[in-house]
């Protein structure tokens, strides 16, 4: 079985003018390893499914399987507890604790997993991408590339198996963006995660392996890249 | 670990606003309820330690039906309640060839228990404090019978059978008593010598009075055990709160006052935590949202906010302690100096009523806030609209409802008042806020017609309507809470000193005899001395009420009671008037109209022995008997220091009779030792000091007014911290507003003053509501709580608006201020 599965899943939600089909019956898997790029356009359903892949929220129909995990039989806490042992994330908007340093919004993820002595790990991670200088700086200290780099790092604290980047470019410029986009391949690689990322940016999707191209709720294309 | 986070997180919040609001709204709470509490119950412990002196006792048992069994006494002994007996009756003097009516008083070892007597070598000077009784076969008389009798210390005087010798001039007695009739002056026996006299005889007209003092606890025990046992006609128990002492009243109005007072305050710093919880709570949506999404478990995040709560909590507590320490101590160090006497200690009730409040508000206003932080979805991460979900907004205002309501009881003691006051306050409120939207409503309006900043401060307004409404509801309780109380404060203390101002009579003048009238009111005019005019008083016993006997004093004959209705059981004061005295109001009936024969009555003594307008008395006076018919029902000002009466007959019936007269006057304390030479060419006068009185009067007006500033302070403190918790609530939106104004290029003096028009607009709307409410509150306060008479506060109506507005505007513009001066690109990275 893959590390991520969807079985026919749909996400519905309710509106003042009546129900509204976000994703319709869709299907997906991906393996241990792979990097996948969801592009569309905006209201596509993209990020909906991220959500759902991620555990942040439940299909309206169909399954769900990470690590061979039924996502649809655990509930709210249980699926916490999932993500803070298997996943990482990463944000278009950093989400970044306003009232953390870097290195204390790093060390978050493992101390809430009751990770012994996580500050040395949380340094070198900070090292790695270039904040080594930073550590004790508040958010609003730093740039937004900095504050993507921070995100970068907490996301790999816990050695996570899956990667979840939502728009990891999308508030930078291009030449941060790219800075941002090199570092968070070459972690990828270095920690042999299963990347899944929401982006816009067709240069960045290329250089995942495989696009899945959603429109109206739907996958309208997979493509594997070269 | 979670701690470690907790703390970090903590660190950083106590440098932003709404945790220091809360802190500071905790702290006010905690500080003002137990410096208050403290201080009143010190307070009110001291006043009444010195208001039991005009008793010289803590409780009387006033028995007119002869001794006490002995049994009571030693009940009061095993209570540890201390106990002492006072004789009085009236009895002739002789000293000198020359005799007087005397006031005989003879006491046991022990007397008094409360306050002390003093005795002096001269008449009308200043004595000093007696140590002991007058030894057997010595007596100490008041200065007027050496004025009446000639007597000089050393001098003999004979009572009854024996022969006493003068050793000191009395020249105070704790007891003198605020009846002025106690018309003769105090002649001083031990009781060891009472028997010697040969007075008591069966039949003799003698007040038993027995005095006791002790702890309250212990007094308290004694009291239930004795009342069930007391005669209702013939013994009457008495403490100085029983309604007939000027002090009373005070008392009981300050004490009203406070307490209430105290709980408005309580009640808005309770407001200020709880927006400033929701603010915090709020703020910190993202953080519990990446939390949960990085695998954050909710309980493990609830520790996490919860140990900040906690710490917050206990440490305002605390600080809320010592400075309540502090303040009190300094309020009552002031206090003390002012007065000349040390305040007792207050126990441990004002601690467990701080702590208890501060608990109470920490807790259960930041619940919700904080259970709403818990509900936060992790999927926020990615959809930043949503918020807490699945929380009743009811479980909300039934928290604070309930605390509010439970806080009520607390500081009321009283079910129904607080079921009342939680009532009215909903009403009040919902009231308020249906009257804060059409206001907003009406100035965007108005605002449409203005220029530019105008237009767009009522736009601001109006977009954020129902924030706004809560917000301005906010504002005007704050400013009405405030306004109410700077009115009661106004109203209570013009109350009292309109009673007793500086210049009220302290002196009586009783005894006068009719051929002396027009004497001594030369004498008052020649003087410039400030005198009432002088009544006639003619002493008379009611017999009968609509032809059915009234019960008298002494029961000398077996008889059956149902055959006898409820009367004054003694002899009245009774005096004749052609005009209704100034200090009364007629409640019932009418005045006398010429040549016609009527009665008018006090009105508690009419309810009290069911007088009704109409009913045919029947009165014995001197040899005399007659009936008339009750013409009015009249009410009487007790507290004044001016002769009154509980029968006023018209000139017809009474006039012709002999009387003697009773006036009271002023003299200022600088001309006191004028007074021997004043009225030497009256010598069967007597003259009643009761400046003593009248100064504990002032002395607890003056205290109270000091707690009351105290209790404003307070409220102003905490309406300040709802307001600024309020506006920093508003920020972060106006944030948003202003950036975008600016960003399409609104120039900084655009916003600023559309910013401040705002919170003028607010402030003035709030300030009007305000007020209006604050009439109403007073209205019903007045006439349902403090027994006074309902006033409008026209200065209120431009005061209020100018208040809000001013206020408001400058709380809002402070806060804002930061905002405003940051540049466009630093204000967009904030928001990002």
């Amino acid at each position: 079985m893959s590390l991520i599965e969807a079985k026919s899943i749909s996400r519905n939600v309710a509106t003042t003018a009546g129900e509204l089909q976000i994703l319709s019956t869709l299907s997906v898997a991906i393996e241990a390893g792979e990097a996948v790029a969801i592009v569309g356009a905006s209201g596509s359903g993209k990020s909906t499914l991220l959500s759902l892949l991620a555990g942040l929220d439940l299909p309206s129909t169909g399954e769900i399987y990470i690590d061979n995990v039924k996502l649809n039989d655990l509930d709210e806490e249980q699926r916490a507890i999932l993500r803070g042992e298997k996943i990482g994330f990463i944000f278009q908007s950093f989400l970044l604790i306003q009232s953390l340093t870097a290195l204390e919004n790093v060390m978050l993820p493992a101390e809430l997993a009751g990770t012994k002595k996580p500050e040395e790990q949380a340094r070198e991670l900070l090292g790695k991408v270039g904040l080594g200088e930073r550590l004790t700086h508040y958010p609003n200290q730093l740039s937004g590339g900095e504050q993507q780099r921070v995100a970068i790092a907490r996301a790999f604290i816990g050695k996570p198996q899956i990667l979840f980047a939502d728009e990891p470019t999308g508030n930078l410029d291009s030449k941060t963006g790219a800075r941002v986009e090199e570092l968070l391949f070459e972690l990828n690689r270095e920690f042999g995660t299963t990347l899944i990322m929401v982006t816009h940016d067709e240069k960045l999707a290329q250089r995942c392996d495989r696009i899945l191209r959603i429109e109206d709720g739907r996958i309208l294309e997979q493509a594997h890249v070269a | 670990m979670w701690h470690k986070i907790s703390w970090r997180l903590l660190k950083h919040e106590l440098r932003r606003g709404e945790l220091t609001i809360m802190a500071a709204a905790l702290v006010l709470a905690v500080c003002a309820v137990l410096s208050l509490s403290m201080f009143s119950e010190r307070l009110q412990a001291g006043l009444m330690e010195r208001s039991a002196e005009f008793l010289a006792a803590d409780r009387v048992l006033r028995s007119r039906g002869g001794e006490i069994p002995n049994e009571w006494l030693q009940r009061a002994d095993e209570e540890g309640v201390a106990s002492a007996r006072r004789i009085t009756f009236n009895s002739m003097a002789f000293a000198n060839g020359d005799m007087a009516l005397v006031d005989v008083k003879a006491v046991t070892d022990g007397y008094p228990l409360r306050g002390h007597l003093e005795i002096a070598e001269e008449p009308f000077t200043q004595g000093v404090v007696a140590d002991g009784l007058p030894a057997s076969g010595e007596t100490w008389v008041q200065g007027s019978l050496f004025q009446q009798l000639g007597l000089a210390l050393g001098d003999s005087l004979e009572v009854g059978d024996m022969t006493f010798i003068v050793t000191q001039v009395l020249s105070h007695e704790p007891d003198s008593g605020f009846s002025v009739f106690t018309d003769s002056p105090t002649v001083l026996i031990h009781n060891d010598d009472l028997a010697a006299t040969g007075l008591i005889q069966p039949g003799s007209r003698v007040n038993y009075n027995y005095l006791f003092a002790g702890e309250p606890q212990a007094l308290q025990r004694f009291e239930s055990w004795l009342r069930p046992q007391l005669d209702p006609v013939t013994q009457r128990w008495q403490n100085i709160q029983d309604g007939d002492s000027p002090l009373s009243a005070a008392l009981t109005r300050a004490e009203q006052f406070m307490l209430l007072a105290s709980l408005l305050g309580v009640v808005l710093a309770a407001t200020a935590v709880a927006v400033a919880a929701q603010r915090y709570a709020q703020r910190n949506y993202d953080a519990v949202a990446v939390m949960k999404t990085l695998g954050g478990r909710t309980r493990l995040i609830a520790r996490i906010f919860s140990l900040h709560l906690f710490l917050l909590t206990a440490a305002s507590v605390a600080l809320g302690v010592l400075l309540g320490i502090i303040l009190q101590a300094v309020v009552s160090w002031y206090v003390s100096a002012q007065l000349g006497y040390d305040l007792p200690a207050a126990g441990n009730g004002p601690y467990l009523l701080a702590i208890g409040t501060g608990l109470l508000c920490a807790v259960m206003f930041s619940l919700y806030p904080l259970l709403r932080l818990m509900k936060v979805p992790p999927l926020r991460v990615l959809r930043r609209e949503l918020t807490a979900s699945g929380l009743s907004r009811w479980l909300h205002w039934a928290l604070a409802g309930g605390t509010v309501f439970l806080l009520m009881v607390i500081y009321s003691g009283s079910m129904i008042l607080s079921f009342a006051l939680f009532i009215g306050g909903i009403l009040a409120m919902l009231i308020l806020l249906g009257i804060s939207r059409l206001f907003i409503r009406a100035s965007r309006q108005a605002g449409m017609q203005a220029g530019s900043s105008w237009r767009l401060a009522m736009a601001g307004m109006q977009r954020r309507s129902r924030e706004n409404s809560l917000q301005m509801l906010s504002f005007s309780v704050a400013v009405m809470l405030f306004l109410l109380v700077l009115a009661l404060r106004h109203e209570l203390l013009e109350d009292w000193r309109g009673q007793l101002p500086d210049d009220a009579p302290n002196y009586f003048v009783v005894n006068v005899a009719s051929h002396q009238v027009e004497p001594m009111q030369a004498m008052f005019e020649r003087e410039s001395i400030r005198a009432t005019q002088l009544y006639p008083i003619i002493p008379g016993r009611l017999i009968a009420i609509n032809g059915t006997p009234v019960r008298d004093e002494v029961t000398k004959e077996e008889r059956d009671d149902s055959e006898y209705r409820e009367g004054f059981g003694r002899e009245l004061q009774l005096t004749w008037q052609r005009d209704l005295p100034a200090e009364n109001t007629i409640r019932a009936g009418r005045w006398f109209e010429p040549g016609e024969a009527g009665v008018s009555v006090e009105s508690q003594v009419a309810e009290r022995i069911n007088i009704g307008l109409g009913d045919e008395l029947s009165f014995r006076v001197g040899g005399n008997e007659f009936t008339v018919p009750v013409t009015n029902i009249r009410d009487v000002d007790w507290n004044t220091m001016q002769p009154n009466f509980f029968m006023i007959f018209s000139p017809e019936l009474i006039a012709e009779m002999p009387a003697t007269y009773i006036a009271s006057f002023y003299l200022a304390p600088d001309r006191r030792p004028e007074l021997y030479q004043l009225f030497r060419d009256f010598p069967q006068a007597s003259l009643i000091d009761v400046e003593d009185i009248l100064q504990q009067v002032r002395d607890v007006i003056n205290h109270v007014s000091l707690a009351i500033t105290f209790v404003m302070v307070l409220v102003i403190a905490a309406g300040g911290l709802v307001l600024i918790a309020q506006v920093q609530a508003s920020l972060e939106e106006r944030q948003q507003e202003l950036v975008i104004l600016r960003t399409l290029g609104a120039k900084s003096k655009l916003l600023t003053q559309a910013v401040s028009y705002e919170f003028i607009v607010l402030g003035a709307l709030a300030g009007l509501i305000a007020t209006l409410a604050m009439e109403v509150s007073i209205y019903v306060l007045q006439t349902q709580v403090f027994n006074m008479p309902a006033t409008l506060h026209w200065r209120f109506w431009v005061l209020g608006p100018l208040l809000g507005a001013g206020v408001v505007a400058l709380l809002g513009w402070s806060v804002c201020w930061r905002m405003l001066r940051q540049s466009t690109g630093q204000l967009i990275r904030k928001l990002s």
